[in-house]
């Protein structure tokens, strides 16, 4: 081999020996100096975090800086898993399919809207994840989807499909008095109107399902068999059979909204009936006179920190609600259901070490690793470990203090949120606004 | 075989059509356009030309030295003036009869809302156009005065709406006026009010359902009339039959798009049945050519340029969406353009020439090229319906749609003088 031609082979070999690891701008960062709350693997004092493409791929102290990153300086600051609100309705284009009692074929994630402004106000509150679900309005609502809060993508983009597919079931009060309001000449009331009707057409619809999965059943083994018979057509595929069918074959999981025990129970034991699993129980006020039986069966919770006995099937709702589960073994997350409070999510958790004597990390759980679990993500999200996504927030204070609050919130290595940022662009947008116009009103 | 055969052929097919005359037994006037710049859109501008019109068709195109003119035409003196061929809006809900008057409150024939998921909402895919049409000369004028010679009317209610029609603005009468009916079948992303369904979820559901539906009612039907003895006949339903065409054969299904993710939400129903389908509306086309690109569809974009109520310009306050309307859904034409993204443009939603016109002139302001505006709004559509044999330009042989401008189509000042629409000189 010509000896020049083999020199600048070694050479090119040692430059790529010696090159920084190849990463793309978006989606790389390093957080320098911050008190990292993982979670899962304790606190650092004094720590950097750096993400690569989107991924955490160190926490430690001193991380030496690959040419070219992004660097934050996290100094006297707290460094935190992105929240998860694990029960919203945000960024959606309409909530309810509040016409019919039975609408599981009405599918939330074909409704997401990115333009939906509180998806900002989610992430000046350190929210990077929600769970956004179906309204309470049916027994059976719909599939919800889970969302990252990248703001000013597009809606494709928000959707995290590695997340378990959840279906909407609704108890109570919601349900009964949904078009309840009677009009002369008008439509009849919308059944059900009390709990036992309730429980009855979930029974009713299940059955219908079990039905329905046997003449597939039916059809399929004919068709595979070795003489299928002549002018054999398929049943009638059914949008509405075919998601409870993946629910009673496990391939999506129930989140039931309800209030009262008895009716929580009851649906467990419908649950069981028919086999499908029940992922948590939304709201769930009195979730806490049932706590061994939630352990037992593996069904979660998630619950408001307050606002209990503020209607009346709440009105044996506790303020140790989520605080007693959680040391219950209960699997429990707090949610906003809110495009407001989803804001103030972490005030919210912090409300559990008042009542329930939770410990800081515990409280914060309840916001991050918790509903991971919940919505299945725990390995990619909830807790700030090596391998897991780069969604984190920095607070100024402990984010379970009640002076604290979001400086910046990061999502797979970018920025989405950045507080001094923010504000400096109100300012300038209140000065244009306030500069005299031409010819305009003084 | 050989040349010489072949041009003998010719000869003789050229003697047998000189000697029968025109094939149809109508005899409508001739005219002759003589003198006026002509722009046939599909071919190079002629500056001085010849238009010869013969019982509804355009005879003969060239310049003034070359096109004899027939001893029975009557000529038409054009100089300084300039022919286009007549304008084609692919979308509109003109000339439509006024929406029945709704049941009054208290009436004691309530229809009960859909209780089980067979039920479906009173949804009319069978219904026609051209059923509804009620044109008056008003309405046919006010299109006629800016050179729109050709609609396409859709019904306008309803999620799955029913079939349009496509008509030339010939009269009063709704037979002779027609070109093409059934055209398209037309879809809307709304909700059923009172009734299922009634969120935007369950629309795309109760979509879904009805292709699905249609499709398993198509195989049923197929294999009875395959069979025929010895099946028991599947049960007759209007709606689904309706629909078979459309999801089994392949015609055409219009989605009307009001917002960036209803374009979104088409293109995944579309390509799931594999629909034949075109996007109409679509004035947020703009917010994400990529996808249009990636997944190249006949658009119908409207001139319609108030933003949809989703719009984040709309929920900021009253000065943003005036200023969106005024300057930003306007580019939308010309964004497009700039992408290489094939497009007609419609007078969807605006029920009045004027406003039309000041929104094409509009686009143009934000950078849409005049040539391409006129191609919008002549070849494009006329191609998408699949028309381009008898519309769209100034050929010899097409329909004798064609107008006559003081000054350059489009400008400001510009009016059009005279309007041929099926060769017959309209009279405003």
């Amino acid at each position: 081999m010509n000896a020049i031609i083999k020199n600048l082979l070694i050479s090119a070999f040692v430059l790529a020996l010696i090159a920084p690891p190849a990463f793309s701008a978006e989606g790389s960062i390093l957080i320098k100096n911050g008190t990292i709350l993982t979670v899962t693997k304790g606190v650092m004092v004094k720590g950097d975090i750096l993400v690569i493409n989107g991924v955490i791929k160190q926490i430690g102290e001193n991380i030496p800086a690959p040419e070219g990153i992004k660097v934050i300086d996290a100094s006297g600051k707290y460094v935190i898993p992105g929240l998860i609100d694990s029960h919203t309705h945000i960024a959606l284009a309409g909530t309810n399919e509040g016409s019919e009692a039975i609408t599981p074929e009405a599918d939330v994630g074909e409704v997401v809207n990115a333009d939906d402004v509180s998806i900002l106000t989610a992430l000046s509150g350190g929210v990077t994840m929600v769970h956004t679900m179906h309204g309470s309005a049916n027994p059976i609502g719909g599939p919800n989807v889970v969302l990252k809060m990248k703001w000013g993508k597009p809606s494709e983009e928000l959707i995290v499909h590695e997340a378990l597919r959840t279906l909407k079931f609704a108890l109570g009060e919601n349900v009964k008095q949904s078009s309840r309001t009677i009009t002369v000449g008008g439509p009849p009331p919308r059944y059900p109107q009390t709990r036992m009707g309730t429980n009855a057409i979930i029974r009713r619809e299940m059955l219908k399902a079990r039905v329905y999965m046997e003449e597939w059943g039916r059809y399929n083994k004919l068709k595979a068999s070795k003489t299928p018979p002549k002018n054999l057509l398929p049943p009638r595929k059914d949008l509405r059979m075919e998601v409870l069918s993946d629910l009673l074959r496990g391939k999506i999981v129930a989140r039931c909204h309800d209030y009262q025990a008895t009716e929580a129970l009851e649906f467990m034991g419908l649950a069981k009936e028919f086999g499908f699993k029940v992922q948590a129980l939304e709201h769930a006020w009195e979730a806490y006179k049932i706590a061994d039986e939630l352990a037992a069966a593996k069904v979660g919770i998630s619950v408001f920190a307050d606002s209990w006995a503020y209607k009346m099937e709440a009105a044996e709702g506790i303020a140790y609600d989520a605080g007693y589960c959680a040391k219950k073994g209960v699997l429990v997350s707090i949610n906003s259901d809110s495009g407001e409070r989803i804001r103030r999510l972490f005030n919210e958790a912090g409300k559990s070490m008042k009542y329930g004597g939770l410990t800081e990390n515990e409280a914060l759980s309840l916001i991050t690793i918790n509903p991971a679990i919940q919505l299945g993500v725990e390995k990619i999200v909830g807790s700030l470990e090596v391998g897991k996504q780069g969604d984190i927030a920095i607070f100024n204070e402990h984010p379970m203090s009640a002076y604290t609050r979001c400086e910046m919130t990061i999502i797979e290595g970018d920025i989405y949120f950045d507080r001094a940022e923010y504000l400096k662009d109100r300012e300038e947008a209140y000065k244009k606004a306030q500069a005299p116009k031409k010819g305009g009103r003084p | 075989m050989s040349i010489s055969k072949r041009s003998c052929l010719f000869g003789l097919v050229f003697l047998i059509l000189a000697v029968s005359g025109p094939a149809s037994a109508d005899v409508g006037p001739t005219y002759a356009i003589k003198n006026a710049k002509i722009v046939p859109v599909t071919g190079p501008a002629i500056d001085k030309g010849v238009l010869i019109i013969r019982n509804g068709l355009i005879e003969a195109i060239g310049p003034v030295d070359k096109v004899t003119i027939p001893e029975d035409a009557e000529v038409i003196e054009a100089e300084g003036l300039i022919a286009y061929p007549g304008l084609i809006s692919a979308h509109t809900n003109l000339l439509l009869e006024a929406p029945r008057a709704e049941t009054s409150q208290g009436s004691p024939e309530f229809i009960a809302p859909a209780a089980a998921p067979q039920d479906r909402p009173s949804e009319t895919p069978e219904l026609c156009a051209f059923k509804l049409l009620k044109p008056t000369k008003a309405a046919i004028d006010s299109f006629l005065k800016i050179g729109v010679t050709t609609v396409l009317v859709a019904p306008n209610r309803g999620i799955i709406q029913g079939q349009s029609v496509l008509l030339n603005l010939n009269g009063e009468k709704a037979e002779p006026m027609v070109l093409k009916n059934p055209v398209a079948l037309h879809i809307n992303f709304t909700t059923a009010r009172g009734t299922y369904p009634s969120s935007l979820m369950g629309t795309i559901a109760f979509l879904r359902q009805s292709f699905l539906d249609a499709d398993y009612y198509a195989t049923r039907q197929a294999q009875y009339n395959k069979v025929l003895k010895g099946m028991k006949r599947p049960e007759y339903d209007p709606f689904l039959e309706a629909l078979v065409p459309y999801v089994k054969e392949k015609k055409p299904v219009i989605f009307q798009c009001n917002n960036l993710e209803d374009i979104k939400r088409a293109l995944k129903i579309i390509d799931e049945f594999k629909l034949n389908a075109l996007i109409s509306h679509a004035n947020e086309a703009w917010r994400d050519v990529a996808i249009l690109k990636k997944r190249p569809i006949p658009l119908l974009v409207t001139l319609d340029f108030r933003p949809p109520s989703s719009s984040r310009y709309v929920n900021q306050g009253e000065d943003l969406r005036k200023k969106a309307e005024a300057e930003i859904y306007p580019a939308n034409a010309a964004n497009l353009t700039k992408e290489g993204i094939k497009f007609a443009l419609t007078t969807f939603g605006l029920n009045d020439g004027s406003a039309v016109l000041k929104n094409i002139q509009a686009a143009i302001k934000a950078g849409l090229s005049k040539e391409d505006a006129l191609k919008a709004l002549t070849v494009q559509p006329a191609q998408f319906l699949g028309l381009v044999q008898q519309l769209g330009s100034l050929e010899p042989g097409k329909i004798a749609n064609i107008i006559l401008t003081k000054g350059e189509l489009f400008d400001e000042k510009t009016q059009v003088d005279k309007v041929f629409v099926d060769g017959i000189l309209w009279k405003f």
